[in-house]
């Protein structure tokens, strides 16, 4: 079957196209991105908890949403390897044109590495770029009641509980960080998130998976943290 | 030792609208919503009129009805544009040498009835049965379910017929090959 494209799909690929561009000059304008700079700043810098607000905001707003918090680790203001886990949901009910249920409710995990890609690191506000690889083992329940056969006139409605499924997907990530005060920062990232691997049980296709959002071949998201040090 | 502090530039001052940068993102994505559902969205099936010797036959003069039953027992006229339940529709002339049928979400076994009316008005029924499994399918919840197939068997009585061979037994959106190869007995 011919691939179908969107428009969320050019914009997703203009979108990416322009991060690699941003971080590809940045990193050509300063060629020391992955050397360790020479001064008496200490290699471990301490580590720093964040919870997304932007996940939540879906779900109050949408039928879909993730609860995330992350765990990341500064190494002299350069390099930030990060873990990350999540709660995904979605409860589409009974859709008012196709009648379809769509249920879903699972963790997700991701590891990675950010880099601070400021030409002066040892500030309190920072620029990232950086990648992650995504996992997550989920079930999902879809239900189609009553489906009528437009021919034969009979009622063929099916749903299947529990389905199990599964996805490895990567992600660019390219964000900013801004010290409010103290130990609180605000920051954002965008991601642009590339399928690697996906099991999507019996029926064909599944609709939204946790971490990774609606399933396609490719995915934008934003998160929208708080930020604190510990 | 108490770490370098720096002067603020004006890009880095210019983080801290992060937020109202983030809202007009989300404004962005927001708009890029899209149904992404098939265009070709119809499950059916081909068959092929075939001579012996596997080349293309045509109905030339002959015309070719094609019904069924529905659950409830009433027949139903299944073929290419489906405008009346009531009605027999039929497939005729030099250009019929394929044809679309649909087929049943759900039954086990379709079985269809094929009405042959030669040039000389003379009727030949056969009875085909096709066996399958049922594969429900789902692309998205914007999108409407459906099924498709994988068809197990098929058999047929030989008034007309003299065979119908399976050559794609899978039957999913937009047929672009026949999933059946029908042989009409050549002294018909």
């Amino acid at each position: 079957m011919a691939r179908r494209l969107h428009i969320s799909t050019f914009i997703s690929r203009l979108t990416v196209s322009l991060l690699l561009l941003v971080v590809a000059q940045t990193s050509m304008a300063q060629l020391k991105m992955f050397r360790m700079e020479k001064d008496s700043i200490p290699f471990f810098r301490g580590f720093a908890v964040s919870f997304d607000l932007a996940g939540p905001a879906m779900l109050m707003l949408s039928d879909h949403g993730e609860y995330e918090g992350a765990l990341r680790i500064n190494l002299h203001d350069q390099w930030f390897p990060i873990v990350e886990a999540g709660l995904g949901s979605a409860s589409h009910e009974n859709d008012e044109v196709t009648q379809i249920t769509y249920k879903t409710r699972a963790p997700y995990f991701r590891v990675g590495m950010d880099w601070n890609i400021l030409r002066k690191k040892h500030q309190s506000n920072r620029m990232y770029a950086g990648f992650r690889y995504a996992f997550t083992s989920y079930k999902v329940d879809i239900i189609r009641e009553d489906l009528p056969d437009p021919v034969w006139q009979s009622k063929a409605g099916f749903g299947v509980k529990d389905m199990p499924c599964s996805m490895h997907w990567a992600e660019l990530v390219f964000g900013i960080d801004a010290k409010l005060f103290g130990p609180l920062h605000l920051g954002w990232n965008v991601r642009y998130k590339r399928r690697l691997v996906h099991d999507d049980g019996t029926v064909g296709n599944t609709w939204y998976v946790p971490g990774f959002g609606t399933n396609d071949g490719d995915n934008l998201a934003a998160n929208f943290n708080v930020i604190i040090d510990i | 030792m108490k770490p370098r502090e720096y002067r603020h530039s004006a890009f880095v001052k210019g983080m801290y609208l992060l937020p109202l940068y983030f809202l007009a993102f989300l404004l962005f994505l927001s708009a890029c919503t899209s149904i992404d559902c098939p265009v070709q969205n119809r499950v059916y099936t081909l068959y092929d009129l075939k001579k012996a010797d596997g080349t293309n036959d045509t109905l030339t003069n002959d015309t070719l009805w094609v019904w069924s039953q529905r659950v409830d027992g009433t027949d139903t006229v299944i073929s290419r544009d489906r405008q009346s339940t009531l009605e027999l529709n039929y497939f005729h002339g030099s250009k019929a040498y394929s044809f679309e049928l649909p087929i049943s979400y759900t039954q086990p076994e379709d079985v269809l009835y094929m009405l042959l009316r030669n040039a000389q008005g003379k009727n030949y029924v056969d009875t085909v049965r096709i066996k399958k499994e049922n594969i429900p399918h789902f692309e998205s919840v914007d999108c409407q379910a459906a099924y498709f197939h994988e068809i197990t068997s098929v058999t047929t009585t030989h008034n007309i017929i003299d065979s119908i061979v399976i050559k794609n037994p899978n039957v999913s959106y937009g047929a672009k090959t026949a999933h059946f190869y029908i042989y009409f007995k050549a002294d018909r």
